[in-house]
């Protein structure tokens, strides 16, 4: 355990620990580019310049291991000045049109120059031209003018997506990245390498260009894509959901997420969502507020009614939901409606799981609380034999992961009532031919609070991101509405006026009220943040 | 004035570059005096010898096999041949006219350092030395000189010639390692070390051609013999490469400590047509420059010219006569190694090619007062701040140039035009 000085601060690292690595652990600034913790060390912007004493020329600190009792710096005048030209170099061929730069405002350059430089540029001579739209693959493009090639996107194609799509071609300051012959950067982990890179030279083809990033708030929550359940970052405001981002979890997901988790905002976006329940009467459709909705249709729950749940809800909605059907109808008709369950211990190596759905333990777990034991053949032969009256859905947020969604549509319509709870706006709902359908819209993931127990059992709690649909309830509501029995739901409160609360006053006290508006982001928060990423 | 010929010694004989004509000259008996000895013993002979490396940093060659981990790995060793540094010719005529010589060597450095396995990286231009090099290993493999069991030693070396693709940086160890595992021609971070750490992840030995030639030399006379020449810190013989504005340009092998005068007005014969000597170049165009008055004084060896601030690199020297504009000579070098850097490391990547820009703006008449300063500044914090030594190669010839020649710098700045009357700019219209 080597013990050693950073800027006067005397600490003790573990053996083998790079100067970088120690000065992120405690929060010394250091500036860098090229270096990532995820990847190999590059060792080419040579930002991370510090002193060592004993030795007179400046060292990177990257690939300088600590030994004992080194003194290091990075705070005297020397490095100061190394660090200026260090950004000096990389600006004097990077196009300055930050207003029109996707990248402007989470942009490494940006931040350096405000922390370091500040001064007037000194280059005087044309600046290198190179290719400006350059389609890498489906979902990243890229600005080569604008990267400084620090070769963070090489280094995680060849190291972590192990798909080997990019390389550095042509010499000096005529380098280019690019794809290698044949090749596009079509992986499944592509959308790293937006993030990882420094500047904007690589964006995502999706999130290009749609919004300034200073408009944008972000919440921590956790995937729904797959079981592993993956940290991430939503970015929103006030006109939805515009991506989502990796958050480091040493246990889960490290540095990384895969492209197809980056597509759950969308489900989450007003256009993909019934705003008000509704009903059809006479091949008329009629709207309602889906709390009175579920309110009304209290009658059609009776005990010939059965529950197909999936396991994309969290334990709480799982647990209360399930609870208050068991209590009511049975234990016997519940369902659990398998998203190809052969496919379940599938895994790519790196994060992406067979299991499409964020909760199967957990309700698996449920099922095994209540000793629910049913299985999918007793459910269609109920239905075919007519027994079933009322058949109420949960519906998988993330449908498009569900290839069988029509097939199993087409099974459940044959109920005489089909409640329909569900998240996302669904086309092939809207066009069954059911005579009574009613369809209740549910919160989605990044509108409630919850656990869900990743693939290897760990529990993992979010909080809610923000509201989008004030209206809409989580699955326990919809239940509890339904069955009548909401006690030990919510705690009931007395609404504005003073009536005691009724369904309404029980969601409306839901709402998070403002909660994201007085959230605002830390100065220069940016800085270190994309460190961590 | 004499050259002084060790290494060169049978150069001029035609036949010497065949094996039946090396061998008549006493050629691979030091392979069998050397197969004979401990590998270790070979090294320490190495090191008593103070053999430095000659390709231009000039490390010791023994201390560096020494560096090499005694955990029985595969080793490699790696013949640089890749003689890219502008003004250097000298690896080229070893290969050309005693090719056996270098194989000889070789085969004692594997021997030394247990290795089996070596390759000759040759720079992708020199097509005649690759063929007769080519022909070269064919003869030894029929003689038993490589391949199992040499000579009967019971020792196994195989051999091979990679032919590089032209680029200067892929003369840089890391560089030429990267090239050889067949990735692109990039210096890697140091450390690890090739030593520990090079060609294919293994233990790696890299050194000149020069180098290797001189460890026969060092084995026939032995280390006392070879410090016969040259100075205390500068053992044995040199081949230096003089070209320019000399009369006799081209190879001449002279000891170390051998006055630079003498060199370019003894053996050189001066400066044609009466005209005076401005400034040489001594190690390659990444050797600071050396005014007139200093390359008097000047003595060819590693810590003369270290004390005046430039270094003996490769051993070409460059002859600038008072026909010469310093500023021409300078956007023609920053133009070379504006277009060789590998682009890795950012002052280099964007560095050279500023500098490049700036001189040429210079050259085009568009340049300004501030310039001269510029270029000083961008240069100074270019220097020392990359994985390998080209930035610094690129760095100091400006830093030199600027501070020796300010004047000339100043007055093309002023006035537009070169100070040297009646200079024709090849340069800057080359590339306008």
């Amino acid at each position: 355990m080597p013990r050693c000085t950073i800027n006067g601060v005397e600490i003790e690292v573990k053996e083998g620990t790079t100067i970088i690595q120690a000065m992120m652990a405690h929060q010394q600034r250091i500036a860098h580019y090229c270096w990532h913790p995820g990847l190999s060390v590059a060792g080419v912007c040579r930002l991370c310049m510090v002193e060592i004493e004993g030795n007179p020329r400046l060292q990177i600190a990257c690939n300088t291991v600590i030994t004992e009792g080194m003194k290091i710096n990075n705070t005297s005048e020397k490095v100061k000045e190394a660090v200026k030209w260090g950004l000096d170099f990389h600006l004097i061929n990077h196009p300055l049109d930050c207003p029109i730069c996707d990248q402007a405002g989470e942009c490494g350059l940006q931040e350096q120059y405000m922390e370091f430089g500040k001064y007037d540029p000194e280059m005087a001579e044309p600046k290198q031209k190179k290719r400006k739209v350059v389609d890498l693959g489906p979902r990243v493009v890229l600005d080569s003018e604008r990267c400084i090639l620090c070769s963070r996107c090489v280094r995680f194609t060849d190291e972590v997506s192990k798909s080997y799509e990019l390389g550095i071609f042509n010499r000096g300051d005529r380098s280019e990245i690019g794809t290698h012959a044949g090749k596009t950067l079509d992986n499944k982990y592509s959308l790293n390498t937006v993030d990882i890179c420094p500047v904007g030279a690589l964006t995502s083809r999706d999130f290009r260009f749609r919004q300034r990033v200073w408009y944008l708030k972000d919440q921590n929550t956790i995937c729904n894509g797959c079981s592993t359940g993956c940290h991430i970052k939503v970015y929103f405001n006030k006109e939805g959901f515009f991506r989502v981002k990796p958050v480091y979890n040493a246990e889960v997901n490290g540095y990384w997420m895969c492209d197809e988790g980056r597509d759950i905002y969308r489900f989450a976006n007003k256009e993909n969502r019934w705003q008000q329940g509704w009903y059809r009467v006479d091949g008329n459709i009629v709207e309602l507020k889906p709390a009175e909705l579920a309110q009304k249709i209290q009658s059609l729950v009776t005990s010939q009614s059965a529950f197909v749940v999936t396991g994309q809800f969290t334990c709480e909605e799982l647990d209360r939901a399930i609870g208050m059907f068991v209590k009511k109808v049975g234990a016997s008709n519940v369902f659990h409606w398998q998203n190809e369950p052969e496919r379940w211990n599938d895994f790519d190596g790196i994060l992406l799981r067979g299991d499409r759905n964020p909760n199967t333990r957990g309700l698996l777990e449920v099922f095994q609380k209540l000793q629910i034991n049913t299985h999918w053949d007793q459910l269609i032969q109920k239905l075919q034999q007519g027994m079933i009256e009322t058949l109420i859905v949960a519906a998988p947020e993330g449908v498009t992961w569900y290839p069988d969604f029509k097939e199993k549509l087409s099974i459940f319509s044959k109920a005489k009532n089909l409640i329909w709870l569900q998240s996302v706006k669904r086309k092939e709902v809207e066009e069954l031919p059911h005579k009574s359908l009613y369809v209740i819209p549910l919160k989605s993931y990044v509108e409630k609070n919850g656990t869900f127990i990743n693939y290897a059992g760990l529990r993992q709690s979010f909080k809610a991101v923000t509201t989008v649909l004030h209206e809409t309830l989580t699955l326990d509501q919809a239940l509890g509405l339904m069955l009548g029995s909401w006690e030990g739901l919510i705690p009931v409160t007395q609404n504005a006026s003073g009536v005691t609360a009724n369904a309404m006053t029980l969601v409306e006290t839901e709402r998070p009220k403002d909660r994201v508006l007085n959230e605002t982001r830390k100065r220069n928060e940016f800085i270190f943040q994309r460190g961590r990423l | 004035m004499k050259e002084t010929k060790v290494l060169t010694e049978h150069y001029d004989k035609e036949e010497y570059r065949f094996l039946e004509g090396y061998q008549k000259w006493g050629g691979y008996s030091m392979l069998r005096k050397a197969l004979k000895m401990k590998p270790g013993d070979i090294v320490e002979m190495v090191k008593a010898s103070g053999l430095r490396g000659r390709g231009g940093a000039g490390f010791p060659t023994g201390v560096k096999w020494g560096f090499l981990p005694k955990n029985g790995e595969p080793r490699y060793l790696l013949c640089n041949a890749d003689e890219g540094e502008p003004g250097t010719f000298k690896d080229r005529l070893i290969m050309e006219r005693a090719p056996h010589q270098l194989i000889e060597g070789m085969l004692i450095a594997a021997y030394a350092i247990e290795s089996h396995k070596s390759y000759i990286y040759v720079r992708g231009e020199y097509n005649y030395p690759i063929r007769v090099l080519e022909k070269a290993l064919e003869e030894a493999y029929q003689a038993g000189l490589l391949g199992r069991n040499i000579l009967g030693s019971g020792f196994h070396h195989d051999m091979d010639i990679y032919r590089g693709a032209g680029a200067y940086i892929c003369g840089e160890e890391t560089g030429l390692i990267s090239s050889l595992e067949g990735y692109k021609g990039q210096p890697k971070l140091k450390p690890p070390f090739p030593a520990v750490q090079g060609y294919l992840k293994k233990p790696t030995i890299v050194n000149n051609v020069e180098t290797l030639a001189a460890v026969v030399i060092i084995l026939r006379d032995g280390p006392e013999g070879y410090r016969k020449y040259g100075t205390e810190k500068s053992p044995g013989t040199k081949i230096f490469s003089l070209s320019g504005n000399v009369l006799r340009p081209g190879n001449y092998e002279v000891p170390l400590g051998f006055p630079l005068k003498d060199l370019i007005f003894g053996l050189g014969g001066g400066i044609p047509n009466g005209h005076q000597l401005k400034a040489v170049i001594p190690g390659g165009s990444s050797a600071p420059v050396l005014t007139a008055e200093e390359a008097m004084r000047a003595t060819l060896d590693y810590e003369c010219l270290a004390n005046m601030g430039t270094m003996l690199g490769s051993g070409a020297v460059i002859v600038l006569d008072d026909r010469q504009c310093m500023v021409d000579c300078l956007g023609n070098l920053m133009h070379f190694y504006h277009h060789e850097s590998c682009g890795q490391c950012t002052p280099c990547r964007e560095g050279t090619g500023w500098l490049d820009k700036i001189t040429q703006r210079i050259l085009s008449g568009q340049g300004q007062p501030a310039d001269v300063d510029l270029l000083f500044k961008v240069a100074d914090n270019m220097k020392g701040r990359t994985i390998c030594a080209l930035s610094d190669a690129a760095a100091l010839p400006v830093m030199s140039f600027v501070t020796k020649f300010r004047d000339e710098f100043d007055y093309y700045v002023h006035n537009g035009k070169s100070k040297v009357k009646g200079k024709v700019l090849a340069h800057a219209q080359m590339y306008h």
